[in-house]
């Protein structure tokens, strides 16, 4: 058995109500094949980078389950047929990594109540930080010599040796 | 090996060496955010001062967040 991470963005069209049927489902698929889940993560709506399924947010969830790697294939069935979530992956972890996570999640979402009540205040320093960020020049400092080249070629080549990069359980 | 021509010397380090990071998290993009440029790029390991392991797993980080829309893919 392999401790398995699935992060999921669940349409912003879906009813925060009816995200637990959408788990429920998620959680079957997974005890279906005798895997077990450990934790769900609510990681909360979030803005997206750039823009799937025409939404430009979406509610992420981080789901923890433990399984036999033959299971990743029946996990990501579910995911694929079931419309409401948007864009999903799973990657190995382990428990350090686990903990972590829970834990950040935690912080973040008590940070999030705060957040709400201050909400007016951020969007508008949001909105500053913006215009500022794409005011500044592209090289983050002066470049001595010439060897932009090499490193170009450095971030070209460290692309390609990406192998344990994969989804789980290929 | 100094070559600082006036500028003041700026010793490059790995900030996940510093920070005891043993494998950077895909999930912490405001942190991957500082690596990558206005464009979307990885930011070279020579400007950013990261070690190779590090720089490696960066990479790969920042694919992965990439793939969540946590993170732009890069704009050419
Ligand atoms: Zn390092």
């Amino acid at each position: 058995m392999e401790l398995y991470e699935a992060m999921i963005i669940i349409s912003p069209e879906l009813e925060k109500d009816d995200h637990q049927e959408v788990l429920d489902g998620l959680s079957s698929a997974i005890t279906k094949n005798n895997g077990s889940v450990s934790t769900i993560l609510d990681w909360r709506k979030r803005r997206l980078a750039y823009e799937i399924d025409k939404f430009l947010e979406g509610h992420y969830y981080l789901v923890y389950f433990s399984a036999e790697g033959t299971v990743i294939p029946e996990v990501e069935h579910y995911f694929r047929v079931t419309d409401e979530i948007i864009r999903f992956m799973v990657v190995r972890t382990d428990e350090q990594e686990f903990e972590a996570a829970a834990k950040k999640a935690a912080s973040e979402a008590e940070a999030a109540k705060k957040a709400a009540a201050e909400e007016i205040t951020a969007a508008a320093e949001a909105g500053e930080a913006e215009v500022k960020e794409s005011a500044d020049t592209e090289t983050p400092e002066p470049v001595q010599d010439s060897q932009e080249k090499t490193a170009e070629a450095e971030v070209e080549s460290s692309g390609t040796e990406d192998e344990e990069d994969k989804p789980a359980g290929e | 090996m100094r070559r600082d021509r006036g500028r003041k010397p700026k010793k490059k380090i790995c900030s996940f060496c510093v920070e005891k990071i043993d494998s950077v998290d895909y999930k912490q993009y405001e942190k991957l955010k500082r690596f990558v440029t206005e464009r979307g790029k990885v930011l070279p390991r020579r400007i950013s001062g990261n070690c190779a392991k590090h720089q490696r797993q960066l990479t790969r980080a920042i694919k992965k967040s990439r793939i969540m829309a946590l993170l732009p893919f890069s704009m050419e």
